[in-house]
């Protein structure tokens, strides 16, 4: 995967602007075509990321809902039909990636109809992540109003405290390689017109993804008061990552990192059950004390209790 | 509790794993010494206190991310990641702030991504005749398009809603102003006549009583009014018919008896539709079948 690039670099955007400067480039759907680039595919550094997306079975409409949003704004990526399994998960979905020769995998896996967990992994022997995902928002809601390119090349925006911390690194160089479409993949569209937002806020990783509108003439000619006016709209989806796990293995392997403030969801509500459950035992003891007092401290005897006896 | 179970497990895998060797061993010492301590409060502690046996292997991370990178010499266009200082803190629980945040973060990225691809010469954004597949169909956009234009209209309404109601008052307030104002200036005019009229009479003026209309006239009209406003619901005449008052009041009411006379004859309202109709009294009358009796009044009682 690491080839190391050899001195090309320098020369292939200088040859680049030469073309575009003495015949018109071809406009086509997918861009501007120019002569050399062909000769810069076959020397140095392709992306050939491809990324599997599948879903386990009994999911939930919405994160469904998600997973699709997700394969339509990530062009590289190829979905798959629901993994049926149980125990042996994570050989099964190696054995997947391995067969549509995909190189990482998004695996959404709803627990109990009403948990998500992502699995964000590397395959065949990268690491592998496990989220739980809240505060879901398709792109279907209709106070999302942007709208973008299918399968434009988005920017992807991190926030600095991803480099603080070794953990955030790796998870930030997954996220590039999963969420960054490739250059010259065959279904990316050319220009720029969304981005993406990663920010990690109280230990979650939230993601935005935003329409760039600006008004402007050319594809690249914006002046300085442009820039200014450029506005985002929000296209959706929305959802926030808690990272649990990071294993060194694909789907397993040993365990690298833990996150200590993570409290699974079932916990959670058992603990509210619990609490809830307290109310009934507490009014039983109380009323056994209240009890022992009165039995303990008996009333003197009341001189107007027989006033109205008959 | 889950949290301790799975870390065992490892220690018996880790022979295995010829990796992670050396560098499981740290963490494992410092999170089992603290996790002794821990294993009973372990229990009650949930979200405030951070579990202190999670794994933190920093060195397997790193390798990790070794392996994984794209070499330090690829170009920025293929990887299009930008880093954004974050200034302050944002509390997670405020929604406007933390989207503000995301907001600026992105706006930030694409002003700097902007200028990169100035500086390469690449196009960055979409020309508005470039016509492609978009991620939103367009009946979902129409979807949008209308929700927003049914916001706005309702905003707009309720807007002109309370403009109205608010104009509304304005125009009573100024309408009784006017009111006002119309009575003070009526009565200012008649005062000033009557002062006048009252010089004249003082300076020995022979002039015939000018009729004192006004000044009756206000009277009459208000008993006129009176009488009107009091009648009983079964008085099918609409208290046109007149009592035998008229009869005392020979001399000094002559003229009045004429003027209410006339009125009741005349004049207007009344019950509406039972002028033509019998009453009680006019039912077995028939005075009226008499030459040259056409013009009294059957309504008034006699």
């Amino acid at each position: 995967m690491g080839k190391k690039r050899k001195h090309s670099d320098v020369e292939v955007p200088a040859v680049k602007k030469d073309e575009t400067a003495a015949e018109r480039p071809k406009r086509t759907l997918l861009g501007w075509k120019d002569k050399p680039e062909t000769q810069q595919e076959s020397t140095g550094f392709r992306n050939r990321e491809k990324v599997l997306v599948t879903c386990s079975r009994r999911i939930n409409y919405r994160y469904r809902h998600l997973m699709l949003n997700l394969v339509s704004v990530l062009p590289h990526c190829k979905k798959d039909n629901k993994v049926e399994s149980k125990a042996t998960k994570g050989a099964t979905l190696n054995e997947l990636v391995e067969l549509k020769s995909c190189s990482s995998c998004l695996f959404f896996e709803c627990r109990k109809h009403k948990d998500l967990y992502l699995w964000m992994s590397k395959c065949p022997n990268g690491p592998s992540v496990k989220f739980l995902v809240n505060a879901v928002h398709t792109m279907e809601e209709l106070k999302l109003t942007g709208n973008h390119l299918k399968g434009s090349r988005p920017l992807l925006t991190f926030s600095s405290n991803f480099d603080k911390d070794p953990h955030w690194k790796l998870l930030k160089e997954m996220i590039t390689q999963i969420f960054g479409t490739p250059k010259e993949h065959r279904k990316s569209k050319p220009y720029h017109d969304h981005v993406f937002v990663f920010s990690i806020v109280d230990d979650h990783i939230w993601f935005r993804n935003y329409q760039i509108s600006c008004p402007h003439t050319g594809a690249d000619k914006i002046d300085r008061g442009g820039l200014e006016k450029m506005t985002l709209i929000e296209v959706g989806p929305r959802f926030c990552l808690n990272p649990i796990k990071i294993f060194g293995g694909s789907f397993g392997g040993p365990t690298l990192y833990e996150n200590p403030f993570y409290v699974s969801p079932n916990q959670i509500r058992s603990l509210e059950k619990r609490q809830k459950a307290g109310k009934y035992a507490k009014k039983v003891k109380a009323k056994t004390r209240r009890k022992m007092h009165e039995m303990t401290n008996p009333l003197e005897t009341d001189e107007f209790a027989d006033m109205w006896k008959e | 509790m889950a949290v301790k179970k799975p870390s065992p497990k490892l220690l018996e895998t880790m022979p295995e794993d010829l990796d992670m060797g050396p560098s499981e061993s740290d963490p494992e010492t410092e999170s089992g010494s603290e996790s002794e301590s821990e294993s009973e409060g372990d229990e009650d502690v949930k979200l405030a206190e951070p579990s202190k046996t999670a794994i933190y292997n920093k060195e397997g991370i790193l390798d990790k991310l070794g392996d994984i990178s794209w070499p330090d010499d690829v170009e920025w266009i293929h990887k299009l990641s930008l880093d954004i200082e974050q200034e302050q803190e944002v509390d997670v629980n405020d929604d406007l702030a933390r989207e503000l945040a995301f907001y600026t973060q992105a706006l930030e990225g694409t002003r700097q991504a902007f200028t990169k691809f100035q500086a390469m010469g690449l196009p960055f954004l979409r020309p508005s005749d470039y016509y492609a597949e978009m991620v939103k169909t367009d009946t979902h956009m129409e979807k949008i398009k209308g929700r927003l234009l049914s916001e706005k209209r309702r905003i707009e309404e309720a807007e002109e809603r309370r403009k109205a109601r608010e104009n509304k008052k304005k125009a009573k307030e100024v309408q009784a102003e006017k009111q006002k104002e119309r009575t003070k200036q009526k009565k200012e005019e008649i005062e000033s006549v009557k002062k006048w009229r009252k010089q004249r009479q003082q300076s020995g003026f022979q002039g015939g009583d000018m009729g004192l209309s006004f000044e009756n006239g206000k009277e009459s009209d208000t008993s006129k009014k009176n009488k009107r406003a009091g009648v009983s619901p079964w008085d099918r005449s609409g208290g046109k018919a007149k009592q035998s008052g008229g009869k005392d009041r020979k001399g000094g009411g002559g003229k009045r008896k004429s003027r209410e006379f006339r009125d009741s004859k005349y004049g207007f309202g009344g019950k509406k539709g039972m002028k033509k109709q019998n009453t009680a009294e006019t039912t077995n009358d028939f005075k009226g079948f008499s030459k040259g009796d056409g013009f009294q009044n059957k309504k008034r009682k006699k």
